[in-house]
This record gives C-alpha cells, structure tokens and sequence, in this order.
C-alpha cells in the first residue's frame, strides 16, 4: 500500500526555466505542441492541451502602486481529495489511488468532456485524436517505484516538492514563514482541506490565488453527486419502468375492450 | 374538400416534414448519448466508436435546432396553430384528460367532450415537448460551447438539467408513438400524407370537423358520405 504523497510548488522560489515541461513530456513521451502560435509573449502555451499537461505560466502585472509583477507558477491537475472529474465520470474511468494521485484509465474513457466541465479548475482536455482525456497523472508510475515525479525530479531551483503529504504540509508551513518575510501577501493553497477536500497538489504562492488564475474557494460541484447518485439510478428504473408500463397498458386494454381506433 | 372522398386535410407535408426531422433527431441524439448513460447500450460505443457517436450527437443537435427555424419559415401555418392550441387549454380539455385513463385502457368513457385540433393529451405533450426542446437546447449549447463564457461551477449543473430532461422527453415521447402506433393507428396515417379518415377525424377531434364544416372547407354532404350514413 503506497503512502498518501503530495507535491508543493514554492512559486517564490520558481525561476520559470519550464524543466519540469520539458521532463513531463520526455516522461509522458508527448510531442511538441505548436497550438499556440509566437506572438511575442514569454509563456509558451496559451493554456493545457491535450499534449501540454504541464504548464509554467508566466502572468505580467502592474500592482497598485505602478510596480510590475511577473508572476510564475506551474498549473496541471490539483489532484484533489475530492475529485469532481472522477466523480462525475459517467465510465468510471477516473480512479484516485492510494498515493493520491487522480489517474484517467485510457481504456474506459470514452472522451465526453465531462470531466473537464465537472473540474472546478478546468484541468482535464480531451485529445482530439484519440478522443481521451489527458492530464497530469502525478506520475503514478514512478511513485509506486519509489521514485520522484518527472517534474520535481528536475526542477534545479527546489521549487517543485515531492514527498508524503505530511512531510509537503510540513515543508510548506516551514517555507511560507520565510516567503513571508519578502511578500507580505503569501499563502498556502490547497494545503488546508478545501471545497475540493485539499488538493496533492500544493503551492505557497506570493499573491492571492485571483492572480495566478487560480479559483479563490475552488469547490467540488454538488451536481456530480445528483447525476450519479440519482439521476442515472432513476433513470435505469424509469427506463425499465416506461417499458413496463406501456407494457401493462397495452395488456390491459386487450383485455377491456377493442382498440380504439375509430 | 376531402381528398378521395375519404381523407380530411390535416396537415400540410412541410409540416409533416418538420415532424420527421424533429422525431428522428430526438430519436437519433437519445441513441448517440444512450452509452452514456448507461453500460447496458456500451455496445454502441464499440460498434461505432465513440467519436463517430459524439459527432453524430453534435450533427442530430443542429439538425433538432434548426428545425423549428425552418418550420417558422416553411411552415408557419402548422406552428402558428400549434402554438395557439397551446395556449388556448380549456375546460374541455380538463374533461377529456380526466376520462383518458380510461380510454388509455380501451374502456370508451362517455362523456368526453368533442375535441378541437388538437385534444387535451395532445395540447400537453406539445407544450411539454416545447419546453423540454428550449432546455435541452440550452443546456446542450451550454456544455458543447459554453467553455469560457461560464464557470464550470455553473455549467456543472447542466449535465444533470441536460439528462432530466432528455429522459422526461424519451418518456412523453414513448407514450406519443405508443398512442399514434398502437391505440390510433390511423391517426399515424396525418403524419404520412398530411391527411386523416373523415371517420377517425369525427369521432376523435369532433369540434374541429364542425369547425371545417362551418368555414366551407368540407361540405356536409361529402362528410356524410364519408362516413357511410
């Protein structure tokens, strides 16, 4: 039973140097995405793709004061406590595993969408080729070998963490007293349960959440559990029920008199 | 005028069409998003593939939405007396729903009142089907292309809107195709060539008759004919 593991981006400490895309790509073996064409800007995606499930974006900024911001952080799937894309997933072909991780199982997903529309942080894509849905799988596979995701593996400057979710709550408490030193304004995102339940994936971020792109009280949407918990059970009854009934009647009105034709 | 001294006019055939293409399409997107919804009809997703079946879901929702556009145009005549019917249920409409349960069973309760148009199952199926299209094709629009405009916290709620009321509108539609196949084959025959039997328009939309047969459009001696009297 592997351990319950989370990882914790220190935006503070990150000098967008976009390693960690690359080595997600050379790890998920996805190929150059030229979805976003140059248009002069310095961040490299205009938004996640289905070959893009990493991203370091790169937000420019006056303050209040007139000071310019550059703001970084690296956005993929939060891996929530409470997933909305798994829960809402009609296949159920999204699982959370042990160590936390949100895991999309390729052979019963069969590219609805829903999961993007049920992720309150609008993580999930679906590939346009394969009609599956793609996104940051926390790199289960090197987890349950021990190793360290592909991203926090290469990230030189310590920004990207990875450990158990105690030693990362820990860390991130530690580290935010000193961010806090430099940007008055710093928090802990995710670290704490949430709307989502608390998310694997953590960050100390210098400003609010609003200016990352991040939602401020992200929340897991209550009509996944009405869909699944009751829609589609009744809706199985009424299906059988409907045909039942049509049934009955057809029965019932043989036996009362002739058909009502004319 | 009765068409072969038989047939009463009911429906004009751009209408008939509009029918068509709005059953089959409901029919069609039912089918295409059924897997969905439940793993007994995953079968469909391996026959066909699920991409070729979401395609067809997005090809079958133009075609659901645009025909009521169309019929404004060619057929506004059957939609304008759709919508009055609609909005014109009355007492006689009450009475006759109150004794269909029994005319459902093939009893012939007496009593009913003698019907206009459209009687008062019919006026509620409509106006149902009406509602059920406006929701079905916001709610569509709102998960197909609704991406950026709204939160996903909002359009979250609108893949269960989008469910109930495709399930609400298979029901009614299973009990309308009930009726017209099954209890009233020969009111099918309106949906075929725009006509119905002199007979069959008499005993069951007795008012309307009264009506052409007021307004000059059929005579009564070619009705009495028509009926056999």
């Amino acid at each position: 039973m592997a351990r319950e593991m989370a990882m914790l981006h220190d935006v503070s400490r990150c000098s967008a140097c976009r390693a960690c895309m690359v080595a997600c790509k050379q790890w998920h073996d996805l190929p150059a995405d030229f979805s976003t064409p140059f248009e002069g800007q310095y961040q490299s995606h205009a938004d996640l793709t289905s070959k893009t499930i990493n991203l370091i974006k790169m937000n420019e900024r006056i303050d209040a004061d007139g000071k310019f911001h550059w703001d970084f952080i690296k956005f993929q799937c939060m891996h929530c406590v409470n997933p909305g894309c798994a829960k809402g997933c009609p296949k159920n072909a999204i699982a959370q595993l042990d160590s936390g991780a949100v895991v999309v199982d390729e052979d019963k997903c069969v590219g609805c969408g829903y999961c993007t529309i049920n992720c309150p942080f609008n993580v999930p894509r679906v590939d346009p080729d394969r009609n599956k849905s793609t996104k940051c799988d926390l790199c289960f596979d090197r987890i349950e070998q021990g190793m360290v995701p592909a991203c926090a593996k290469t990230c030189t400057a310590q920004a990207i963490e990875f450990g158990t979710i105690e030693e990362m709550r820990e860390l991130a408490h530690k580290r935010l007293e000193v961010v806090k030193k430099d940007f008055p304004n710093a928090m802990l995102y995710g670290v704490e349960p949430n709307g989502v339940g608390g998310t694997h994936m953590m960050y100390i971020l210098t400003e609010k959440p609003e200016v990352y792109g991040l939602p401020a009280d992200p929340k897991t949407p209550d009509s996944v559990n009405l869909f699944k918990d009751i829609i589609r059970p009744i809706g199985h009854i009424a299906g059988v029920g409907a045909v039942a009934g049509l049934a009955g009647v057809f029965v019932l009105s043989k036996m009362f008199g002739k058909k009502g034709g004319d | 005028m009765l068409v072969n001294d038989k047939y009463v006019p009911r429906h004009k055939m751009n209408f008939v069409l509009c029918h068509w293409l709005n059953g089959i399409s409901f029919l069609m997107l039912f089918i295409t998003a059924l897997p969905l919804f439940t793993d007994q009809f995953q079968f469909l997703y391996t026959m066909f593939g699920t991409a070729t079946l979401q395609n067809a879901h997005r090809f079958f929702a133009v075609v659901f939405i645009v025909t009521p556009i169309i019929g404004l145009l060619i057929a506004r005549e059957g939609y304008a007396k759709m919508f009055n019917e609609v909005f014109s249920f009355g007492m006689d409409d009450i009475k006759f729903l109150i004794r269909f349960p029994m005319e459902l069973l093939g009893m012939h309760p007496e009593g009913v009142p003698k019907q206009g148009f459209y009687n008062g199952g019919e006026k509620m199926n409509i106006a149902l089907q009406m509602g059920i299209w406006c929701v079905m094709v916001a709610s569509g629009l709102i998960l197909w292309m609704g991406s950026g405009y709204l939160d996903n916290s909002v359009r979250a709620w609108f893949i269960p809107i989008h469910s109930i009321a495709a399930a609400i509108g298979f029901a009614a539609a299973l009990a309308h195709i009930y009726l017209a196949v099954v209890m009233y084959p020969p009111s099918l025959h309106g949906m075929k060539d725009g006509t119905i039997t002199a007979k069959y328009a008499k005993s069951h939309h007795g008012k309307w008759v009264d009506e052409l047969v007021d307004d000059g459009e059929i005579s009564q001696g070619e009705l009495k004919k028509a009926l056999g009297k």
